[in-house]
């Protein structure tokens, strides 16, 4: 692995090209270009917010805010892997032509889709910034917020890993951005987006390792971590009761930075052992 | 002379499919007992070319001359032998294929001469270069997908000869755009022999053999059947291929 990854540092001017060209083809034919990127959040989560607060009767305070801040990065994730797993088959024709690392492709996808996710990032922050102003007190940033760095390592490493998986296993069955277009639409239910990981720790009916089950996928922590690090306990109130918040547990950083190693590794061996059938593809 | 391509016993499989692109239905329910069917398209080709030289391959459809060239661009592993290749590789991209259809002329350029491995300096050096030689000047802020395909031809030839490499590999491209710029390309590859580079091409134009060789390798099925001075393999090739 250490000698492939040599090779990709001397592919690096490679990498920034393509990842460039990435983002310049994503918006290439359209009039608002990266607005796109923000309008797309935004109306989804306007549409959620009024469904669960009026509709399902949610009162937590700034509901959108909490809403936003699992939102973003979990489309990141989806965009990402539904990219990369189009990667290595839709750059075949170059492949058969020129050598260069093959994991350079998937990579790209996922820094590209970073890049956007990062910008969505700043703009939520703004957001928040806004609000802070206008209604000084309500939602401050939290000094947990120094951990951000570190979660967006882990959130960047188990996209990588996943994403590398995916185009490798896209190129010989093409079934897998079917049944990965399903997973993630099933895994949107099962990550604290629209509901907060607390009602499932407090779920009537719901053994423990029920719980434990929830908060062993990678991406639902990833949502809980987003939240607990980029905003304030919220005040989570359902049916006239408040629920007590989850407390940020470092050991919960930890694993979700081991789940996300992991990943990332295991996806990057299985990549490397796959990458020189592409061409061959019957 | 210093070697610049040495192949020795170079052999190639390739694992045939008859069901198309293979599913995962069948890779579930078969993957003990599936049935490969192999096809050997090397079978232990060696071949020593030195800096400087220009080789022609010839041969039948099939006789794994493509393949060879994808080995040396490093593209497939070899099932078994060896290529040694000193200097860097650069083969010309049949119409474009690596061009993304909405970017345009300049900005795939940039992105195929990064790919045959200059760096983003040295390309936008190049560039102005670039679109003069390919006739280009007055098209290459519009997408490519507004190019015929000579003028695709005709970049994706300009790139390939200003990157430098020290080893061109052609695969059966030299007929691009009108004759002007077929003189031109021949100029061209001329240009850079005179520089000492060394040149691999396949081609099924005898003429073109002739204009451009000094060596001829005919392979057929998968062999070297004939090495040596381009009138004496073309007259074996010819006379083989009409009795």
């Amino acid at each position: 692995m250490l000698k492939e990854l040599k090779e990709l540092w001397a592919y690096r001017e490679l990498l920034w090209t393509m990842v460039e060209r990435e983002i310049r083809i994503r918006y290439k034919n359209s009039f608002l270009g990266f607005l796109w990127s923000l309008i797309n959040p935004l109306v989804t989560v306007a549409v959620m917010t009024f469904v669960f607060t009026k509709i399902l009767r949610n009162d937590t305070p700034s509901f959108s805010a909490y809403v936003l801040a699992a939102y973003l990065p979990f489309t990141a994730f989806q965009f990402a892997l539904l990219d990369s797993s189009q990667s290595v088959l839709g750059s075949l024709p170059i492949i058969r032509k020129v050598y260069f690392p093959r994991e350079i492709m998937p990579l790209a996808s996922v820094i590209s889709n970073f890049i956007h996710f990062l910008l969505s990032l700043g703009v939520f922050f703004l957001f928040l910034l806004g609000v802070y102003l206008l209604n000084p007190g309500q939602l401050p940033f939290p000094k947990t917020l120094v951990m951000l760095p570190l979660l967006l390592v882990f959130h960047f490493a188990l996209t990588l890993g996943f994403a590398l998986i995916v185009s490798a296993l896209n190129t010989f069955y093409e079934d897998v951005k079917y049944i990965l277009s399903i997973s993630l639409y099933l895994l949107f239910f099962l990550c604290p987006v629209m509901y907060f990981s607390e009602q499932v720790a407090h779920a009537k009916g719901l053994p423990d390792w029920g719980f434990t089950l929830f908060m062993l996928n990678p991406v639902a922590l990833m949502c809980t971590l987003y939240r607990q690090v980029m905003l304030d306990p919220p005040q989570i109130r359902t049916h006239s009761e408040i629920l007590p918040n989850l407390a940020l547990e470092p050991w919960l950083i930890g694993l979700g930075a081991l789940i996300s190693f992991l990943t990332l590794v295991g996806g990057y061996a299985f990549f490397n052992r796959m990458k020189w059938k592409f061409v061959e593809r019957p | 002379m210093s070697v610049a391509i040495s192949i020795r016993e170079l052999r190639k499989e390739f694992v045939l499919s008859h069901s198309g692109a293979g599913g995962i239905k069948s890779a579930l329910l078969w993957w003990r007992a599936r049935r490969l069917e192999r096809l050997e398209v090397l079978c232990g080709v060696s071949a020593e070319i030195q800096a400087g030289e220009s080789v022609a391959l010839i041969g039948r459809n099939g006789a794994g001359k493509s393949t060879l060239l994808s080995l040396l661009a490093k593209v497939y592993k070899p099932t078994s032998g060896q290529i040694e290749v000193h200097g860097r590789v650069a083969p010309l991209l049949e119409l474009g294929a690596g061009f993304h259809p909405d970017l345009s002329g300049a900005e795939n350029v940039l992105f195929n001469a990064v790919i045959l491995g200059l760096t983003r300096k040295q390309t936008m050096e190049r560039m102005e270069s670039i679109v003069q030689f390919a006739e280009l000047e007055s098209h290459i802020d519009a997408p490519v997908r507004t190019y015929s395909s000579g003028m695709l031809a005709r970049l994706g030839f300009a790139i390939a000869v200003h990157v430098d490499a020290d080893i061109l590999i052609v695969d059966e491209v030299l007929a691009v755009g009108d004759y002007a710029f077929e003189q031109k390309c021949y100029a061209r590859i001329q240009e850079f022999r005179d520089k000492g580079g060394t040149i691999l091409f396949v081609s099924h134009n005898p003429e073109a053999v002739r204009r451009v060789a000094d060596r001829c390798i005919w392979l057929q099925n998968g062999l070297v059947a004939a090495d040596g001075g381009v009138e004496e393999v073309l007259a074996a090739y010819y006379s083989a291929d009409h009795s």
